[in-house]
């Protein structure tokens, strides 16, 4: 299981920016997770759980957002790629590319503010 | 975005949209212009366990017997066994992994600087027996070829998405034992095409020697190409 090496890399992330940021407590981390990103939503929330206590983020949620499969045919447009197929089921164009579903992304964190600290 | 909590702690919403593997990604981007520089194909070959990758190595050397210079970098988990046998046929260095299941960059680009010279024309990289997770990994390889053998039937490509849709290369091994086993070479190589329409389906067997020599030689036509390409990009 990789996840737990992708979500490593995550946590060291999130905690350089929010340090960065004043170090104040994280409470959410968003994060988008690909069809075809190559890591498993529940992995990457097993290993968020098991590696966060005891770290600059203890006690934070992960938030994951699962995204959909998306291609493009030149001629068509965007469609859904069903079971991986990624030919176009208008016209049966087999040279699509992928717009969306690859990605394992850090979205955004929620950060307590400092006592004083201007807000946005 | 602010929200009061508790009447008094505030929490801002930080936004970064940063890709988790980017900075993987980038030393792997180097490592691949680097090589292509040295005129270096490197080959990342995934497959399942025992799918036949060490022995397709052991064929290609025995086959170019020292007249195209290849060195290998091998990933395990905890053995050296792999790197033992190909060691009588090319300079090899072992990847141990210790337990991970796939290779990332660093521990190749280590591997890379312990080779006995930086001068060759082929690099291979046989990852560690898995079709998932080092699907997800770039090790700045240009070439990525998925070894699926015959016994491991031929409806494999449509269960392991991301080694196919991330492969250029797909090599049908064990070529032998098709008399054997339900296996069709034709089945699986349109359905590896439903998910990666330019993938170049290449049957051998390793045991026999059969399509070795043209599996090197679609080796030497892609090496011909990476160097075609440079010259381009640098006239
Ligand atoms: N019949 C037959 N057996 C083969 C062929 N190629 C490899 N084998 C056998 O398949 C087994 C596994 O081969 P390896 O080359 O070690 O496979 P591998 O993919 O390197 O294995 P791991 O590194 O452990 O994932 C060995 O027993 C080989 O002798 C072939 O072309 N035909
Ligand atoms: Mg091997
Ligand atoms: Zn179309």
């Amino acid at each position: 299981m990789h996840e737990t090496s992708m979500v490593r890399r995550l946590i060291e992330m999130v905690v350089q920016e929010a340090e960065r940021l004043g170090g104040e407590e994280v409470s959410v981390v968003r994060v988008e997770v690909g069809a075809l990103s190559g890591v498993e939503p529940m992995l990457v929330q097993l290993a968020y759980d098991q590696l966060t206590p005891g770290s600059r983020l203890a006690g934070s949620r992960l938030e994951i957002e699962v995204v959909p499969l998306r291609a493009r045919c030149a001629q068509c447009g965007v469609f859904e790629v069903p079971q991986f197929h990624f030919t176009c089921p208008r016209c049966g164009n087999s040279r699509t590319v992928v717009v969306s579903g690859e990605e394992f992304r850090l979205v955004s964190f929620d950060q307590f503010t400092k006592p004083g600290e201007p807000q946005e | 975005m602010t929200e009061v909590i508790a009447g008094r702690a505030r929490v801002k919403t930080v936004v970064l949209n940063r890709d988790v593997n980017a900075p993987l990604r980038g030393r792997a981007e180097q490592l691949r212009q680097e090589w292509t520089r040295r005129g270096i194909l490197v080959v990342n070959l995934l497959s399942s366990p025992g799918a036949g990758k060490t022995s397709l190595l052991e064929a290609t050397a025995k086959h170019w017997s020292g007249r195209q210079g290849m060195q290998v970098l091998v990933g395990d988990l905890a053995t050296d066994r792999d790197a033992q046998r190909l060691a009588p046929w090319a300079p090899v260095v072992q990847l141990t992994t210790g337990g991970a299941c796939h290779l990332e960059v660093p521990l190749v680009e280590r591997g890379w600087h312990e080779l006995p010279s930086q001068d060759c024309r082929f690099l291979f990289i046989e990852n560690v027996g898995n079709l998932v997770c080092p699907a997800s990994h770039d090790l700045g390889e240009h070439l990525r070829v998925l070894l699926l053998s015959t016994t491991e039937g031929d409806d494999k490509p449509g269960k392991y998405p991301k080694a196919f849709r991330t492969s250029q290369m797909l090599v049908i091994s064990k070529t032998d034992l098709l008399p054997h086993v339900p296996f069709s070479v034709d089945a699986a190589c349109a359905d590896a095409r439903a998910i990666q329409p330019d993938l170049e389906c290449v049957p051998v067997c390793a045991r026999t020697g059969a399509g070795v020599a043209e599996w090197c030689a679609a080796l030497e036509r892609r090496r011909d190409a990476l160097l075609a390409g440079r010259t381009d990009a640098s006239g």
